[in-house]
């Protein structure tokens, strides 16, 4: 007993000592975006700044926000994230929750059907083409409904269903619950784990497309923060800021307003994180299936 | 600590519902507005501008296929002022990402806005007039304005015709033969062979335009200035090797060493040409003597921008106007280290260089769509731009705001060209159908950081209208056969300047002239030589 | 309802067909609302993916944009003879398969083994900490991590540096430059941008697990190995099992921002995939049928991979899709 408590204690200094190890190494390149995004740029350029700041400057940022467009695109991304995570993580998990349940019948032709749709797509005109069918263009809704739905998240759900003991549902049943209202009342509350992390992933998503507000949507009112950021960062959009605004005063580069383009435009969504961490804490699940 | 991260919550989750609910409202409000019905009644008059007779307001939609493209029409006195004058209001529009995934998806769906600029050789320009998605200019103004006919330039509007005579864009930033004519010494180039000014003068400036020479300066300069701030020199910067190959070392080279473009009437072979050979093996020479640092082969833009910012490389050969902003950040903090052009590599006769300058086919392409709200004032509204009151409001913006009456000559307020605070929207901020020479009239004089490296490029300047887009179509044969060509030459060409003789230089030169025939390159020689011809004949007229 | 009782009696064959319809309405009636929870899955199913699952056929056209899909000419098997013709085809696939297996060798495990072991902290704060750190990377765009990872793998960049202060080297070394080192510095900054976003799956798996199972195990004397090893990993078999199937059906899927930014002319031989190749031959051109052609190859194949990966799975440890 005695040498398990110390190789015990042995092995919890050395899993300490990986876990600094490893948020070091990943929080140093977020780091090193943050600092050289609050440095001058021409500054900067010179290179060599790896932990602070050498000529702190907010001149990178008045730049970015300095954009008429910025704040609409926020509150579209922050709208469409909102809406469709909720609509997404609804729907997929009832359809999930419905093809789990091993006597349905033509279970296995879904899941077929659903697989099928992983692998093959028709590719982007024939979507198009199809929006434009049901006058999805130029909407809010071209962000949420070609989206509520994802086969590879079903998947997922699953396998957390098939864990639920079954006398959860049962006892409902007994008590005159339908199908649909078990879903509701009995299984997304067991299932806030899963609920959560499809939640952040689909959340995550919705906050980093830029691809729909591209091809989908003409509208400049109506598009994300993503897609503002892949025009600065991926194209050469920040050149075009920056040759504007190029004079004796200014030290802003190119590459200073990408850093804090993208800092603007991810910030928000790093924060969501810890608020969605209490479901991963253990117990929670068990809390209420307690017989 | 706790209190808060709740109060960041609850703040949080307000403002989602709140921007939720917002835009939720507002999602479904776009292209509600109906085309009004033109006033046809006016009657068409060839003598009189058609857009001084209606100015009524209207909006028109118009795309620009320019990803980079940030201004709001609207957003400054310039743009201001010509909507009162003309009651055109402009939607403009520009895709968020991917310019040919934006305009071949609109092209596919069969719709598009009122207007489109893109550029003159892009693909997509074939598309919609292939697939009759725009109108051809000629007939609208028969029908709409005549006078449209006054205000043009007739070889540009034939240059863009198609074979039955009608056209159906007209380019900005075109200069034609006529232009060239009026503004012999005015045309500059952006091919320039570079140096860093202290650098080169320390040195005693020594003549870079033989091959010894070249090596030699390049191998003094790494002597003298190991290092540049702490980091190592780098002797030679060239634009980036892509998976097509280097264009600093293909026809920019070739413009360099003046080697002809055609040979009696013929499209020369120029990658042939043994000058070019020797000065491609004048690199390998340079790379096996550790003057060509491996950053060469690697860097991209952003990190060729920032050494330049750095003042990191001893000579470039790279377009000035593609490193200007690098040139004046280098400039504002110590001007004698900022980059010069100089004679650069040059033929054994030591001939000037025929550097590429303006051509007639200009860069975008203007063009009216089928869907167009309102044919007529659409016309009258491109009459407006293309003609010289247009071209001057484009330009100075208005009288008493912009620019003034000043020593004789219209110019812009000093305050407009300095202020970079203030966007003035003049200086053709919307440079759709911008006329080059007719600028010239009006643009400010050049700063002394970029006269230091257009001047060098007067006289050595020429025009190469009659070999633009001389390249093959992508879906075509002759297009696929010529990128994959392309593509193999991306592949030899590094290859070559890293091998460590001159003979297997020749293994592999002599391979992908080998691979290059078998691929059929005698058909994209055919395709390039009738386009040629096409051209010419299109000059002449 | 009980239908059964209204059907007479008969004998043979046609009782018992006739019986198992009865039961199979029967059944239906009794799932009636989870067959359309299902179904409306499926309706989204049919309107997103399959009325648009035409476009596939552009792979055996000439389609050019201007016609209509429908009215292009055939092309039969030209794409997919092109393809499988082109030289560079050989090291495309190498370097397809070569990456996609290392980061499944070694990227997929690791992960796995990260929220283990973050399970095993003592401190939740700490634990938290660690977690929401460790997903930051995840949101640095590629095109600007790339950026920073060839300033920082050049010769005169950081990682030399601290290589050549720490004497695992003796002069600086161009990485990029090298193809022999693209493929590790591929697979390594996969990892560390996606390692703790990868985990979080895993984690919430390993948060499902009823502590009454460790608090047993302890009165059984089980030390903390012991217990990771005999419950939390069983426990999250299902998950990985699961992951495992689809990363194995995604192998001829590359990373193609990571690749694009941090490829050039000179590791070329060791960094075009597939992806880089279809983009640089078929979209930059415009030649939708080619890429599409390779597409549905690429799709054929995960399809089979993926069909095979769950059959063995379902086998081994009885665990599969479906």
């Amino acid at each position: 007993m005695q040498t398990r408590l110390r190789s015990e204690k042995l092995f919890d200094w050395f899993n300490m000592l990986v876990m600094l190890l490893i948020c070091f190494a990943t929080l140093y390149p977020v780091w090193y975006v943050l600092i050289n995004s609050l440095n001058e740029g021409t500054d900067a350029m010179r290179g060599g700044i790896y932990w602070f700041p050498r000529a702190f400057s907010l001149e990178n940022y008045t730049t970015v926000f300095k954009n008429d467009g910025l704040m609409t695109a926020f509150s579209v991304t922050v709208a469409k994230t909102v809406v469709g995570t909720l609509i997404h993580v609804f729907f997929t998990a009832m359809v999930a929750y419905a093809i789990s349940q091993k006597e349905l019948v033509g279970r296995k032709l879904y899941l077929i059907v659903g697989t099928i749709t992983m692998f093959f797509s028709g590719g982007l005109i024939p979507q198009y083409l199809l929006f434009r069918d049901l006058q999805l263009l130029d909407t809010f809704w071209v962000y949420i409904l070609p989206a509520m739905f994802s086969f590879f998240d079903l998947i997922i759900f699953m396998t957390f269903f098939r864990e639920i003991p079954y006398g959860l549902e049962e006892a409902a049943k007994i008590d005159g619950a339908n199908d649909f209202s078990i879903f509701v009342r009995v299984i997304i509350p067991v299932s806030m784990p899963v609920v959560a992390t499809i939640s952040l992933f689909h959340g995550v998503y919705q906050w980093n497309d830029y691809f729909a507000g591209v091809i989908y949507v003409n509208n400049p009112d109506l598009q994300p923060i993503q897609t503002f950021l892949y025009r600065i960062v991926a194209l050469s959009g920040s050149n075009q800021i920056v040759s504007t605004v190029t004079g004796v005063t200014k030290t802003v580069t190119s590459q200073s307003v990408k850093l804090a383009t993208m800092v603007v435009a991810t910030l928000p969504i790093v924060f969501v994180y810890p608020f969605l961490q209490k479901y991963f804490v253990k117990g929670f699940m068990i809390g209420s299936m307690k017989e | 600590m706790v209190i808060m991260r709740k109060f960041i919550t609850a703040v949080t989750l307000i403002s989602l519902l709140l921007t939720a609910a917002g835009c939720a409202s507002n999602g479904k409000n776009s292209g509600s507005e109906t085309p009004k019905p033109s006033a046809e009644q006016t009657a068409v008059n060839p003598d009189e501008p058609g857009w001084k007779g209606n100015t009524e307001p209207i909006t028109f939609d118009w795309y620009l296929n320019y990803s980079w493209f940030q201004k709001k029409w609207g957003s400054d006195p310039t743009s201001q002022y010509i909507t009162k004058k003309t009651g055109v209001n402009l939607n403009l529009m520009v895709p968020a990402g991917n310019e040919s995934e934006k305009i071949n998806t609109m092209i596919a769906s069969g719709k598009m806005p009122d207007f489109i600029t893109l550029d003159a050789n892009d693909d997509a320009v074939k598309r919609l007039i292939e697939g009759k998605m725009v109108l051809p200019l000629n007939e609208l103004a028969d029908q709409y304005d005549p006078y449209f006919y006054k205000v043009i330039d007739p070889s540009k509007a034939s240059w863009f015709a198609e074979p039955d005579g009608s056209f159906y864009g007209y380019p900005n930033n075109s200069s034609s033969p006529r232009d060239y004519e009026a503004n012999e010494t005015m045309f500059t180039s952006t091919q320039t062979f570079m140096v860093r000014k202290d650098m080169y003068e320390a040195l005693g400036k020594p003549d870079m335009r033989t091959p010894e020479g070249f090596l030699n300066a390049l191998k003094l300069a790494k002597e003298k200035f190991p290092e540049v701030d702490g980091q190592p020199l780098i002797p030679l910067g060239l634009h980036e090797f892509t998976d097509t190959g280097n264009y600093a070392l293909e026809n920019y080279l070739q413009n360099f060493l003046a080697i002809p473009q055609e040979v009696d009437g013929k499209l020369n072979d120029r990658t042939t040409n043994p000058e070019y050979i020797n000065w491609l093996k004048t690199f390998r020479k340079l790379n096996s003597e550790g003057l060509l640092s491996k950053d060469v082969f690697i860097d991209k833009r952003p990190q060729m921008e920032e050494k330049i910012a750095q003042g990191r490389y001893f000579a470039m050969l790279f377009q000035w106007k593609d490193m200007s902003s690098q040139q004046n950040i280098v400039y504002q903090k110590d001007p004698s280290r900022i980059y010069m052009s100089i004679d650069g590599p040059s033929n054994a006769k030591l001939e000037d260089p025929t550097l590429s300058g303006p051509e007639i086919s200009g860069w975008g392409l203007t063009l009216i769509s089928k869907n167009v709200k309102d044919k007529k004032r659409a016309i009258e509204f491109l009459t407006y731009m293309i003609s010289e009151e247009g071209q001057k409001d484009f330009a100075l913006g208005e009288k008493g705001v912009t620019y003034d009456t000043i020593d004789g000559k219209d110019q812009l307020y000093q305050k407009v060209i300095d202020e970079t605070e203030f966007d003035y929207g003049t200086q053709y901020a919307y440079f759709m159908l911008t006329d080059y020479s007719m600028w010239l009239k009006w643009a400010p004089p050049t700063k002394e950081q970029y006269t230091i490296l257009e001047d060098w490029t007067r006289g050595k300047t020429h025009n190469f209208s009659a070999f633009s887009n001389l390249n093959p179509q992508g879906t075509t044969e002759e297009g696929i056969i010529s990128q994959k060509i392309r593509q193999q030459w991306g592949k030899a060409l590094p290859k070559m300047i890293l091998s460590k003789s001159d003979e297997d230089f020749d293994v592999i030169f002599n391979d992908f002239l080998q691979d290059r025939e078998k691929l059929g390159f005698d058909k994209v020689v055919a395709y390039q030589q009738k386009k040629f011809e096409e051209n010419s004949a299109k000059l002449t007229k | 309802m009980d239908s059964q009782v209204t059907i007479p009696e008969k004998h043979g064959n046609e009782a018992t067909r006739v019986n198992k319809a009865a039961l199979f309405y029967k059944k239906l009636q009794r799932q009636k609302i989870l067959q359309i929870m299902a179904l409306s899955g499926m309706v989204w199913l049919i309107i997103f993916h399959y009325i648009p699952i035409y476009g596939i056929i552009i792979a055996f056209k000439e389609y050019n944009i201007v016609q209509s899909i429908s009215s292009a000419p055939w092309a039969g098997l030209y794409h997919f003879k092109e393809f499988f013709q082109d030289d560079s085809l050989g090291y495309v696939i190498k370097n397809t398969f070569g990456m996609s297996l290392l980061k499944l060798v070694i990227g997929f495990p690791i992960p796995i083994l990260f929220a283990l072991l973050l399970n095993e902290l003592r401190s939740v704060r700490f634990k938290k900490a660690v977690q929401t750190i460790s997903y930051l990377p995840h949101f640095l765009s590629w095109v600007i991590l790339g950026g920073i990872l060839t300033t920082w793998l050049a010769d005169v960049g950081i990682i030399n540096k601290v290589l050549l202060a720490l004497g695992f080297i003796h002069e600086p070394i161009s990485y990029l430059a090298e193809p022999s080192y693209f493929w590790t510095i591929v697979v390594s900054s996969d990892i560390w941008k996606e390692l703790g976003w990868s985990a979080i799956i895993y984690l919430a798996a390993i948060t499902g697990v009823s502590p009454e199972l460790y608090e047993a195990a302890t009165i059984d004397g089980a030390g903390r190995f012991q217990k990771m090893y005999y419950i939390t990993l069983p426990m999250i078999k299902g998950t990985i099992t699961i992951l495992f199937i689809l990363a194995v059906s995604g192998i001829l899927n590359s990373n193609f921002d990571q690749i694009f930014v941090l490829k050039n002319q000179l590791n070329e031989v060791a960094s075009n995939v597939i992806d880089t190749y279809v983009y640089q031959i078929g979209i930059s051109q415009g030649r939708y049928s080619y890429a599409t052609a390779v597409g549905l190859v690429k799709s054929v194949i995960a399809f089979i991979l993926l069909l095979t990966a769950n059959s063995i799975t379902k086998r081994l440890n009885n665990t599969s899709l479906f």
